[in-house]
């Protein structure tokens, strides 16, 4: 392996290669901001640019956008509540209040920091067993997915607080009611689309959480009148040392989550970054931090995301499997080299797969050498007084929206939900539920069917998957366990007292 | 710098609606095409139409063709897009056997009589796929254990080819699949691979690193005769094994409807130069397709006569 390495930091190494790198991840920060804009299709746009290079250069910088817009769609996350990129949607919950605190430079130099710290986990752990790695999870099925999609759901009552359960499960619910919008996969019937096209496919999530989260606050904002511009000192800026030690338990579990989650073909950066938030706040001393600017609220997710985008490379690299749908194009884009993807492309083009991999070193190093020090900057912008952004939040949203598909439905679905945002805001309703709930709900529906065909209507399928059965087990004491924890103790200190 | 030029494609997206032109005689798109892609960014339909639009720049000097992806609803929402479009000039679409299982469905508004053949020129076939420790070695072992057995088989999608070719395995053998629906064929070769499914119907660009690898055996092809390319050369069709199918999924072009003869006639004549471009050349062999050209209104015929098969295939059961 050692030699392998060598020699792929060997390939990735020339100028030309360090430079495409560099434009790479440049190019992958600045799609990550733009909010509508995601990695998918810039890549998919800036292929062709790519054509007459040599394949390694080409694939360098491809890959350099996907994972330099994992860093990206943290910014405007961060500062203005709107995610540049699906996976940033829970950064924008904890990010968002620490920028209203003051504190915009940590947040946003603790996502690079976690984004690269998980980067370099999640690539040695690639580097040391992909193949292996890929095999064992393409044993991972409808009925394993069905048992994460409820693990996922599980989490819900992580992102409400603790007066609010009831509103949170609602919100959940009404996500998952949501989710049931458009054509359904068993029969290919639609559903709840009355008659319109651009329903048949579903709502839109990217363009839901525009909405909600980028618009509804925007209108929030604007009728609590005025609102004081963040002045912050440069040196409050930076993050501390305490922060920084508050975060070393949620980098890790984020990169774990994210790894173990991006090598299963299909199951994205989204699902990780939401799953690592849940399980940070069960697990946290700070509980009731989050969502009031908890700094390991954005820690975890993002270093989820950046772990499950380079683990999305896993069933790439090793079988020729899509992980996702940036690793897709990018499939497209090695037989366009004419290079064969599949299994046996360790074998077959070893410079070039160790090449790429040794560029994600060299790529990440540049981002966080970018990020660390535009982080405070990036803050200042919030010195802008808001009457000023407003615009340009709704702008840019807008426009964002219409730019993923060129499609006035999207705009339309970004005003429609700011309108539900603003009132959710108003009426004090969580809104990350929703999302969960939209996103899990799709998702979940989907394995159902698919376990459900696979055992020919039959679910107790499941029963026969021991490794669907231990994630099922494990939702279930997430569920009960703190309930039935507290009963144990409460019944030990009975009997303490009944002994005295 | 290349990030920007990013955002200058997709704000250009917003601001561009250029009209076509009418000058004297010929008929030439002023402004940029569009040619509307009804499929995501990475699959099939994709490649297809970027390949196309490289193509058809490289055929007809001058001209601009910018692809653009508006997924959603099996293809609907692009070619709904296009109907909205009449008697412009400036838009294509990048289609394939949607276009008329769509209809089929009952779901949708259009009709392939909505929008004006171009070109079909290059066919995709099928193969059939199975993981290489499953016991069936050919087409008919599959068929023969369908019939005492359940047999999962992958779907990808309620209106995609294999959907349509295990249907006619179905009609004329008398067996049932089980089906378990899946949202791409890229999904559908883990679950092959896993074993969460038994067979798999997919296109040879889509497998032919898994088949050289020896994770996954061919069974047998779906087109009308053998593939010519030494990857596949040796799988049997499903004729040859005594299942008499055989459906491909045509690739072409199509322009909105209700254009004129010029504007008809010049998408011909560049849809013919497309062919002979190394662009077209490289995405066919890249990609294992078979070249077959169609244009205008022998591409019209075609559709009808496809329509007409389909049609018995895709009917619900009352």
């Amino acid at each position: 392996m050692l030699d392998n390495l060598i020699m792929g930091f060997g390939a990735a190494l020339t100028p030309v290669n360090l430079l495409w790198c560099f434009v790479g991840v440049l190019a992958g920060t600045v799609i990550g901001l733009l909010p509508g804009l995601g990695s998918t299709t810039g890549v998919a746009v800036l292929l062709p640019l790519t054509l007459s290079f040599e394949p390694l250069t080409a694939l360098i910088m491809l890959a350099g956008i996907y994972y330099g817009a994992q860093y990206g769609g943290t910014i405007t996350s961060v500062l203005i509540s709107t995610p540049g990129e699906a996976a940033s949607v829970v950064t924008a919950i904890d990010g968002y209040q620490m920028a209203r605190r003051g504190r915009a430079g940590a947040a946003l130099s603790i996502a690079a920091i976690g984004s690269f710290v998980a980067a370099i986990v999640s690539l040695v752990l690639l580097m040391a067993m992909a193949p292996p790695f890929a095999r064992l999870a393409l044993g991972f099925g409808p009925p394993e997915n069905l048992a994460v999609m409820v693990l996922g759901l599980t989490t819900i009552v992580s992102f409400s607080s603790a007066g609010a359960r009831l509103r949170g499960l609602a919100m959940a619910v009404l996500g998952i009611l949501l989710a049931t919008v458009g054509v359904d996969a068993a029969t290919g019937l639609p559903r709840y689309t009355f008659g319109d096209v651009d329903l048949l496919s579903g709502l839109p999530f990217v363009q839901v959480m525009i909405g909600l989260f980028a618009v509804g606050e925007v209108l929030f904002q604007i009728r609590q009148g005025a609102a004081e511009p963040i002045r912050a000192r440069f040196k409050d800026l930076m993050i501390t040392r305490a922060e920084l030690s508050r975060s070393k338990g949620a980098i890790a579990r984020g990169s774990v989550i994210g790894y173990l989650l991006g090598c299963l073909p299909g199951a994205g950066s989204t699902l990780a970054s939401f799953l690592a938030y849940g399980v940070e706040k069960r697990v946290s001393r700070h509980k009731d931090e989050f969502g009031h600017g908890a700094i390991e609220g954005v820690a975890a997710p993002e270093s989820a995301n950046n772990a499950a985008a380079n683990a999305n490379f896993v069933p790439t690299l090793a079988l020729g499997i899509p992980g996702g749908a940036t690793t897709a194009v990018l499939l497209g884009a090695f037989m366009m080299y004419g290079i064969q993807p599949g299994p046996l492309l360790f074998d077959e083009q070893p410079e070039l797969v160790w090449g790429l991999l040794a560029s994600f070193f060299i790529g990440n190093v540049l981002l966080l050498v970018l990020n660390l020090p535009l982080a405070p900057m990036f803050a200042q912008l919030l010195r802008i007084p808001y009457g000023y952004m407003y615009p340009l939040i709704l702008v840019t949203s807008f426009v964002g929206a219409y730019s993923i598909d060129n499609n006035m439905f999207s705009v339309w679905v970004v005003f429609v939900f700011g309108l539900v945002g603003y009132f959710m805001k108003k009426f004090d309703l969580p809104m990350a539920p929703l999302v969960l709930g939209l996103v899990v709900g799709a998702l979940f529906e989907k394995a159902l069917v698919q376990t459900s065909a696979m055992g020919g209507g039959d679910l107790t399928i499941i029963l026969t998957r021991p490794v669907a059965l231990a994630v099922f087990l494990l939702a279930a004491l997430l569920l009960a366990g703190p309930s039935l924890l507290r009963l144990v103790s409460r019944n030990v200190r009975h009997e303490e007292k009944e002994g005295v | 710098m290349r990030a920007l030029l990013a955002a200058v494609l997709l704000l250009g997206a917003v601001a561009c609606g250029a009209d076509a032109g009418t000058a004297d005689g010929a008929w030439k798109p002023r402004g940029d095409v569009r040619m509307i892609v009804p499929f995501a960014a990475g699959g099939g339909s994709d490649l297809a139409g970027r390949a196309l639009a490289a193509a058809l720049e490289k055929a007809q000097p001058g001209l601009t063709v910018t692809v653009e992806n508006r997924d959603g609803g099996s293809g609907a929402v692009g070619y709904s897009g296009l109907l909205g479009k009449k008697g412009n000039g400036n838009y294509l679409i990048a289609t394939e056997n949607a276009i008329l299982s769509l209809p089929l469905s009952g779901q949708v508004s259009f009709t392939r009589e909505d929008f004006t053949p171009v070109a079909k020129l290059a066919e995709d076939g099928g193969i059939l796929v199975v993981k290489q420790d499953s016991p069936y070695k050919s087409c008919t072992d599959v068929v023969n254990a369908a019939k005492s057995a359940r047999v999962t088989v992958g779907m990808s999608g309620a209106y995609g080819v294999d959907n349509v070719i295990f249907t006619m395995i179905e009609q004329k053998t008398g067996v049932t699949f089980q089906r378990v629906p899946f949202e791409s064929g890229g999904e559908l070769v883990p679950a092959v691979l896993g074993g969460q499914i038994q067979v798999a119907l997919l296109n040879p660009g889509e497998v032919v690193g898994q088949l050289r690898s020896g994770d996954l055996r061919g069974l047998c092809v779906t087109t009308d005769e053998r593939y010519t390319y030494p990857e596949f050369s040796s799988l049997a069709t499903a004729k040859e094994q005594g299942i008499d199918v055989s459906y491909v999924q045509f690739r072409g072009i199509l322009a909105a409807g209700g254009l004129d003869e010029r504007e008809r006639a010049y998408w011909e004549a560049a849809a013919k130069g497309v062919a002979r471009t190394a662009e077209f050349q490289k995405w066919l062999k890249d990609n294992y397709l078979r070249q077959a050209e169609l244009y205008g209104d022998d591409f019209r015929t075609y559709l009808g006569q496809v329509d007409t098969a389909l049609a018995p295939v895709l009917k619900k059961p009352s």
